[in-house]
């Protein structure tokens, strides 16, 4: 401990300690002269020995490392400035990626102790729930002692009279505002006083929607507005920067206890089976020196007590696990299941892990483009480098020399990538009409995070040429061949991966989708949000459905709840062959298959009255029983009895259209699923001619609110649009990444044919002609390239696996997409390398025999 | 006899020791180191003074100013507890080592 302190006595009193040190010696010298003859060696050197012992000499080095490196950076700007820039795309990609996924994943949710809160689902030993019923949250609330606070929240649509428009309302508890520490821009938030049955029904404004709507006014504080018709004040707004718990922002916020004002028949406060929309996301906070675990298992048996008064709503043994809930990533839709409750994590890690690994491969281009431009630099450094050895340089001097210039360049294209990562996500947020609260500046994590990948990539660029030059190698070496090969592979990764994306696109747009969506209209009630309960459903279907039938141009009509291409999916886990398979689940009428065009292949259509009879798609007979009639087969699906195979259609991607292989279930809607309907209808002629009429007489069923109408064209076409960007995304860095890689060829071609001007020379002389020359320069990286592109064909094959499973359902291979993008390079770099090749056919043998 | 150089080690056990008897200068302990020897042993700029550098460092050694026989201002060492604690170890150290190897060349 004392020795550091001396140390640090050392480095900050170097100046004086330094020159009584050389008096010192000089003393000991003038001695030695006296007595024993003059003596030998150089003091200045004798002295920096001594003064190693203090440790510093590092700093000193260090110092003169950097001086040297700006001089060297000052003395070639276009270097410098080109490796700054292509730093500063590697980098960058990269910032930018673990930008997102900090503000997503790692960064809290910018309200009061994030990490205290807790989200719970419902887990039964066969099911799973995402909500929870409110009734038996206000159960737990009131009972618990390991939560100081139970947060819950649902969100609807209600109707703004004299609108069209019905935007998101989100429902929460009266302890909402408090505990997250919201702050009001104008009037006040809701207390827990207000959840009191007898206060007047209220309002709060979200930002966003104040400022649209009402011009940030504060004058509407204390104003009415009729929501569903319902009258409310207005009592306050909410602050700009307030996150929620989630990533969206409602119109308004209101409370639950009020919902059964707003929503006619909600049975919000009194239904405990969740089964008539009283289902609600629910979060609490940890009281201080509580686990997480004390909690689960203080809800488990509560939940225990709750059952015995209602032992048809709580399902026995049921739990709630929990997972961080002050994150914008931990607020999923709600989801219910057979199994355990999927982790909301697996998919948006597996999404961040493909993207991860894209930009990484920019960076990879990237440096070994630079390592290559630093291998012929060093080349043209020979002169000074030959001197500094000859003046005492020893390898490891000469190598932290080359390698400090690296780290200046890497740390300024570090922070240069900072800038561009930046930018890159503040214009994702732009474009995305993110919340205002997602703060794209780079905090400390994203800082570290850029400082690290310079470091990483001074490494991967700088060190091994550093090495080279310092031994004063210069023949076409093992590490110019492999970051010539690193760039290859990398950049034929992103291309191969790009060509996928493109055929995924083009397999959307051209494929058949297994059913008609140019002559269809959606028409969308979202009945349970209105508090529809399952006979005035029926009734308003029916009265809808008549409505339409009534409109000229309206062919066929059909019930879904899960509209094709619409976000809502509904599917069981079935287990073939020991293998987990996904099912679409879709609760039809009779009428769908007829009306989506859905060819019926064999058996029989559903029949009105026939539940248990169900029809498969043709890749689900095929999947679960390959060598067998699918026909008159029983088909289970969690706990229910067995249902039959009554029939088998075509497959329709309807509900995944990337997916080359989905499969499919239709059956018959049961009662409780009739608050969940959609309606879906064919048009004679073009759609557009109808909707007008289509949409008039859905809003005149229940005038309370509108339903939503699409026509289905509209979003298949906006699916296009989401695969497109992703396929121009990748497409971008692909080219990015071949840009880069055939500059780094031609520059290691034209440095190979300076290198051997003389040889050309003589070649030419006796008599080579211009092919001999070429094909020996190409012998040169014939093996190098095509080592490189095998590697990033497996690489290719490797991604496209994460890919298929998650995002876009790739086909792991397709040999066009590999091909081509191999034929792609090759061409490009080929082209490219010609341009430095031909100065080499230009050689004059009698100049090329007299140079140097 | 060939006057050779010492490893760093043992030089720094031969400091200690010759400033046990009193603070010394550096040209000092190399002169003394020199004698002892009976001018077997030298102890050239090169090794001295790095040697103190680090045993300064150290702590077993202090440094004050004072004026020489020529009368110049010069640093004195002189050994501070640590110092002779240190070189009692080492001392010790050396004693049983030797006895080791003494030990073995007489009995191969």
């Amino acid at each position: 401990m004392m020795e550091l302190f001396r140390r640090i006595y050392y480095i900050l009193n170097r100046r004086r300690l330094d020159a009584e040190l050389a008096d010192e010696m000089e003393f000991h010298r003038e001695m030695a002269a006296r007595h024993e003859g003059k003596p030998l060696g150089d003091p200045l050197r004798l002295r920096e020995d001594a003064r190693e012992a203090w440790g510093w000499m590092w700093i000193d080095r260090l110092g003169q490392d950097l001086r040297f490196a700006f001089r060297a950076m000052r003395t070639s700007p276009w270097f410098t400035v080109s490796s700054v820039l292509v730093l500063a795309i590697g980098i960058g990609a990269t910032v930018a990626a673990f930008s997102l996924f900090n503000m997503v994943v790692l960064r809290p949710l910018p309200v009061t102790d994030p990490h205290s809160l807790l989200r719970f689902q419902r887990q039964g030993p066969q099911q799973f729930w995402s909500d929870v019923p409110y009734p038996a949250v206000s159960y737990y609330r009131e009972n618990t002692r390991t939560l100081s606070a139970v947060l819950a929240l649902t969100t609807a649509r209600l109707a703004i009279e004299g609108t069209e428009f019905a935007p998101p309302t989100y429902f929460v508890t009266g302890n909402f505002f408090t505990e997250l520490g919201a702050t009001a821009s104008a009037g006040r938030l809701f207390t827990i006083a207000d959840e009191a049955q007898a206060a007047a029904p209220m309002v709060v404004l979200g930002h966003g929607f104040w400022a649209s709507h009402f011009d940030a006014s504060p004058d509407v504080v204390g104003s009415s507005v009729r929501l569903n018709g319902k009258r409310a004040t207005v009592v306050g707004v909410a602050a700009r920067g307030f996150s929620g718990l989630g990533s969206d922002a409602p119109a308004f916020w209101a409370l639950i206890a009020h919902h059964p004002y707003f929503v006619d028949g909600s049975k919000m406060l009194t239904d405990f089976s969740g089964q008539q929309n009283s289902g609600v996301s629910m979060w609490g906070r940890l009281t201080r020196n509580v686990t997480p675990r004390a909690a689960e298992d203080e809800l488990a048996s509560l939940a225990a007590t709750l059952r015995v008064q209602h032992p048809a709503d709580v399902w026995e043994g049921e739990r709630f696990p929990s997972e961080p809930g002050g994150y914008s990533q931990s607020v999923g839709s709600v989801s219910r299941g057979t199994g355990p409750a999927p982790s909301s994590h697996d998919r948006l890690y597996q999404m961040f892990a493909l993207v991860g690994s894209l930009v990484l491969l920019i960076l990879a281009v990237a440096c070994g483009n630079l390592g290559s431009l630093l291998l012929a630099r060093g080349a043209s450094r020979q002169r000074e480098i030959a001197l500094r050895v000859a003046i005492g340089a020893g390898t490891s001097r000469l190598v932290r020399q080359l390698f400090t210039e690296s780290l200046v360049l890497a740390l300024m294209g570090a922070l240069s990538g900072l800038l561009v990562g930046w930018a890159v996500v503040k214009s994702m947020l732009v474009l995305t009409d993110a919340p205002s609260w997602f703060d794209p500046t780079p905090d400390g994590r994203v800082v570290a995070f850029a400082t690290g990948m310079g470091f990483l990539s001074a490494t991967l660029f700088g060190l091994m040429p550093a090495l080279h030059i310092a031994r004063q190698r210069h023949r076409m070496t093992f590490a110019r061949r492999f970051l010539i090969g690193a760039q290859v592979a990398s950049s034929c990764v992103l291309l191969i991966v790009a060509g996928l994306l493109v055929r995924t696109f083009d397999r959307v747009t051209s494929l058949d989708p297994g059913f008609e969506y140019e002559h269809a209209i959606v028409v969308d009630p979202s009945l349970e949000e209105h508090g529809y309960s399952a006979p005035r459903a029926r009734e308003y279907l029916d009265d809808l459905e008549s409505r339409l039938r009534g409109i000229a141009g309206v062919e066929a009509l059909a019930r879904t709840s899960t509209p094709p291409l619409g976000g809502a999916r509904i599917t069981a886990i079935v287990q073939i062959d020991g293998r987990s398979q996904e099912v679409f689940i879709h609760q039809v009428d009779q009428g769908y298959l007829g009306t989506m065009r859905i060819p019926l292949r064999r058996g029989q259509d559903l029949v009105a009255g026939n539940e248990r009879g169900v029809v498969i798609s043709e890749s689900l007979a095929r999947k679960r029983w390959p060598n067998q009639d699918a026909l008159g087969q029983p088909f289970q699906i969690g706990q229910e009895p067995p249902l039959t195979v009554v029939g088998i259609a075509g497959s329709a991607r309807s509900l995944a259209l990337q997916d080359p292989d989905p499969v499919e279930l239709y059956r018959l809607a049961r009662e409780g699923d009739l608050v969940g309907m959609s309606l879906v209808a064919r048009t004679l002629g073009p759609p557009e001619a109808v909707a007008a009429a289509v949409s008039a007489a859905a809003k005149s069923v229940d005038r309370t609110f509108t339903p939503r109408v699409h026509l289905l064209k509209d979003q298949f076409q906006q699916h296009v649009r989401d695969v497109e960007q992703g396929a121009l995304a990748v497409s971008l860095l692909g080219v990015i990444a071949l840009i880069m890689a055939s500059l780094g060829i031609v520059g290691l071609v034209s440095y190979a044919v300076a290198q051997q001007t003389k040889d050309i020379g003589i070649r030419m002389a006796i008599g080579a002609e211009s092919r001999h020359i070429l094909r020996s320069l190409a012998a040169q990286f014939q093996r190098t390239v095509a080592l490189g592109l095998l590697a990033g064909v497996g690489g290719a094959a490797a991604l496209s696996q994460l890919l298929r499973r998650e995002l876009y359902g790739l086909s792991t291979f397709d040999p066009l997409s590999y091909v081509g993008a191999v034929a792609l390079f090759v061409c490009v770099t080929g082209l490219a390398a010609l341009v430095p090749a031909r100065r080499a056919l230009r050689v004059d043998p009698l100049v090329a025999l007299r140079c140097d | 006899m060939p006057k050779s150089e010492m490893p760093s080690g043992a030089l720094v056990l031969l400091i200690l020791r010759v400033l046990r008897s009193g603070p010394l200068h550096g040209y000092a302990i190399a002169q003394r180191i020199h004698a002892l020897s009976s001018d077997a042993l030298r102890v050239e700029e090169g090794s001295l003074y790095p040697a103190l550098q680090k045993i300064l460092l150290k702590g077993w050694v202090g440094a004050s100013w004072g004026v020489s026989d020529t009368n110049r201002k010069v640093r004195f060492y002189k050994l501070t507890r640590d110092g002779l604690r240190q070189l009692e170890a080492e001392l010790s150290d050396y004693e049983r080592q030797t006895k080791a190897i003494q030990a073995v060349l007489r009995m191969a």
